[in-house]
């Protein structure tokens, strides 16, 4: 697959001030990402790795600020060809200190007007997105139909009323919604979660978007459920061949459905590359935390083996106090002592250490 | 021989619908059966799971074992002897015996307490001990459920969801509990930090002789955890048998659809096999009118490739759980 990435993510940062400790949070730090056109991305990470704010970062979405303070994202689809970020530069001021960002001032307002502008043809219709929580992310106020309706008629060429209403009811039946014509005047609070999840992909889907950025779609959710939701992004991937963003915390849901994998911790992107290969358990070279991630899965076997789950140790990184090195390098239980001050002292980069798989770890290059 | 600690005898609990002003004068009231006729016992340092979709009433039955609900009807015994009825003064010295990790734990610790205020009011509450004392029961609490001291200070909020269930478990341990109800301990948080909880129940069961009821819709956790399993349907226990035997060789319909839903189990071919058995209808199912007879019967894919045999949807023969060997009981007319 050579065909151009639909998106381009490079250096994405985005910091929040923290008013109590004086500092930033360094929710993402760093971020570079491919998706390739068709193909769907999985992005994995405990929380707090910054998965879900390089999500609503790519859309604009980042209201507190500082919010996004440098980086470059290009989106190219059919349509529209574009940096995201452009002009960020005018009205951003980093002050920097070796390499780490000590003082920013940003035009919050002149921003954000100008997010506006470069979004407005984009966000919804080029770029949709289901968010983590669909009860709360659909509108109280209006029953599930109209809210497919109303996107359709905003995002598409449909515009008169009875038309974009027999769009959304085939919309309703395509996510597997039981007697779509029954549940089109259905309240939000009237639907169970699972069927809050299909209402929300429906109207991420009716505008007919370029990549759709799919927030945790099945946390939370009953297992048969989640399996279900699964199965239907499985067929809509089939049927539309629609290029997709899926962040999860669960490897087993990505494994299933992306062929390409970012592991993200403390605001970067640890590794990234063939799901295949990353996820799999008998492939060798892969970052020290994929393989901790893995080994950390539920499994009877690991009981029985080991009379243990191999739990990571420690908590997930504070993204205010980065400490100098490696990011997992307090947790990571590969350290070997030739690399050890190494790891300690100097933060790796993402390189690539075979076609189209990059880590970010001192084993693998010397 | 491990004694009995818990043992629950066709307990029910019918939650009574008010809708409406004067629901109260009204003749007929629909009652939900929450929990229908529920029977298993627990041997001291046992995990039993309970699984089951959400809504089918697996918190319920932990609830009206610690007697938070009043049960409708059926017997507690608790360590041999019936706390059913009994008044809530004496049923407070059982209290401090058997307690409850609450699934949603931003309401179930206090947002205006720290972590010290948290564990010292639990501390206090059933054992009257001085200051110092108290001190050093919270450090070694802190020790046992591996936290740190310098968390003792913050609030609720400022905890990750980890951190929160560790204190939790404190809070629990602190009043002496030998019986816990464990309600969803790891749903929501991440597999890292899940295993982490997982291997901190494991080893406290091991160092103090904990037995634990283990509530949760992660099939693979219970698994892990449990040595028993009970797998629930519409308020009933359809299955109930040893860990293993209930993973490897599942024998009501439901519980293979549970566990064939398993995403992570799943390969291309079980995932077509999945689909045909998920193909019949699968909505939501409901509490205020089951059907008469066999209640999965509607979902049932055995039912319908044996051509919705009569036998259940009688309402005469409900299938009771029966024994099919190795201490294994399914409630099913047609047991593979």
């Amino acid at each position: 697959m050579t065909t151009a990435p639909i998106l381009k993510i490079e250096d994405l940062r985005t910091y929040f001030y923290s008013r109590s400790k004086q500092a930033f949070i360094r929710s993402v730090d760093g971020v570079s990402l491919e998706i390739a056109k068709g193909e769907t991305l999985g992005v994995v990470g405990e929380s707090g790795s910054g998965k879900s704010v390089t999500a609503l970062s790519i859309l604009g979405l980042i209201s507190v600020g500082p919010g996004v303070i440098s980086g470059k994202i290009g989106f190219h689809s059919d349509r529209i060809q574009k940096d995201l970020l452009q002009d960020l530069g005018d009205f951003v001021k980093l002050t920097t200190r070796a390499g780490k960002v000590m003082e920013v001032t940003k035009d919050v307002v002149g921003w954000e007007r100008n997010t506006e502008r470069v979004m407005s043809k984009v966000r919804g219709k080029e770029i949709a997105m289901t968010f983590q929580n669909p009860k709360s992310s659909l509108n109280p106020f209006t029953s599930v139909g109209k809210q497919i309706t109303e996107a359709i008629r905003l995002h598409t060429a449909m515009k008169i009323e009875r038309e974009a209403k027999e769009r959304a009811l085939t919309w309703l039946d395509r996510v597997k919604i039981d007697s779509p014509r029954l549940r089109f005047d259905n309240y939000p609070y009237g639907l169970s979660g699972g069927m809050c999840q299909r209402a929300m992909i429906a109207v991420a889907l009716a505008s007919e978007p370029s990549l759709l950025i799919a927030d945790e779609p099945t946390t939370g959710l009953d297992a048969t459920i989640q399996s279900k939701i699964v199965d239907l992004l499985v067929e809509l991937k089939s049927e539309l061949g629609i290029t997709t963003m899926l962040i999860s915390h669960d490897i087993s849901i990505i494994s299933r459905l992306s062929e390409s994998v970012a592991v993200m911790y403390g605001g970067t992107v640890f590794e990234y590359g063939p799901a295949k290969h990353i996820l799999s358990a008998g492939f060798e070279s892969k970052h020290p935390y994929t393989s901790a991630l893995l080994a950390s899965i539920p499994s009877a076997q690991n009981i029985r083996e080991k009379g243990y789950l191999p739990a990571i140790e420690g908590d997930v990184l504070d993204t205010i106090n980065i400490p100098e090195g490696c990011r997992f390098y307090s947790r990571c239980n590969q350290v070997t002592e030739k690399i050890r001050e190494k790891c300690a002292r100097q933060e790796p980069d993402l390189r690539q250490i075979e076609s189209g798989h990059k880590v970010r770890c001192w084993l693998y290059f010397d | 021989m491990p004694k009995t600690i818990l043992e629950v005898i066709d307990l029910k609990k019918h939650f009574i619908d008010r809708r409406g002003l004067f629901s109260f004068f009204k003749q007929q009231r629909q009652s939900i059966p929450a929990v229908d006729g529920v029977s298993f016992y627990l041997k001291e340092n046992e995990t039993l799971g309970l699984v089951g979709e959400s809504g089918c009433g697996k918190t319920t039955i932990g609830r009206t074992i610690l007697r938070l609900e009043k049960p409708s009807s059926g017997k507690i015994i608790f360590d041999g002897k019936d706390i059913t009825s009994i008044p809530t003064d004496e049923l407070r010295q059982f209290r401090s015996q058997m307690q409850m990790i609450f699934q949603d734990l931003d309401a179930a610790l206090n947002p205006k307490m720290d972590v010290r205020d948290i564990l010292s009011e639990a501390i206090t509450v059933h054992h009257r001990i001085s200051d110092t004392e108290v001190d050093n029961r919270i450090g070694d609490l802190l020790e046992q459920v591996k936290l740190k001291k310098s968390k003792l200070s913050s609030f609720p909020h400022e905890l990750s969801g980890g951190e929160k269930r560790r204190v939790s478990l404190a809070r629990v341990l602190s009043v002496g509990a030998k019986f816990i109800v464990a309600d969803e301990p790891t749903s929501a948080l991440d597999v890292s930090i899940q295993a982490q909880v997982v291997n901190l129940l494991r080893q406290l069961q091991k160092q103090l002789g904990l037995s634990y009821l283990f509530i949760s819709h992660d099939l693979r956790v219970v698994e892990l955890i449990s040595h028993k399993v009970a797998v629930m349907y519409l308020g009933k226990i359809v299955e109930i048998g040893l860990s293993d035997r209930i993973s490897n060789r599942a024998s009501h319909p439901y519980t293979q659809i549970l566990w064939s839903s398993l995403v992570e189990k799943q390969s291309k071919e079980t995932v077509q096999k999945a689909k045909n058995v998920q193909a019949g209808r699968w909505g939501v199912f409901d509490f205020e009118g089951p059907a008469a007879g066999c209640r999965f019967a509607p979902r049932c894919p055995v039912y319908e490739s044996m051509g919705k045999p009569m036998l259940c949807t009688d309402a005469a023969s409900e299938p009771r759980l029966t024994d099919i060997g190795g201490s294994h009981q399914v409630a099913c007319h047609f047991p593979p």
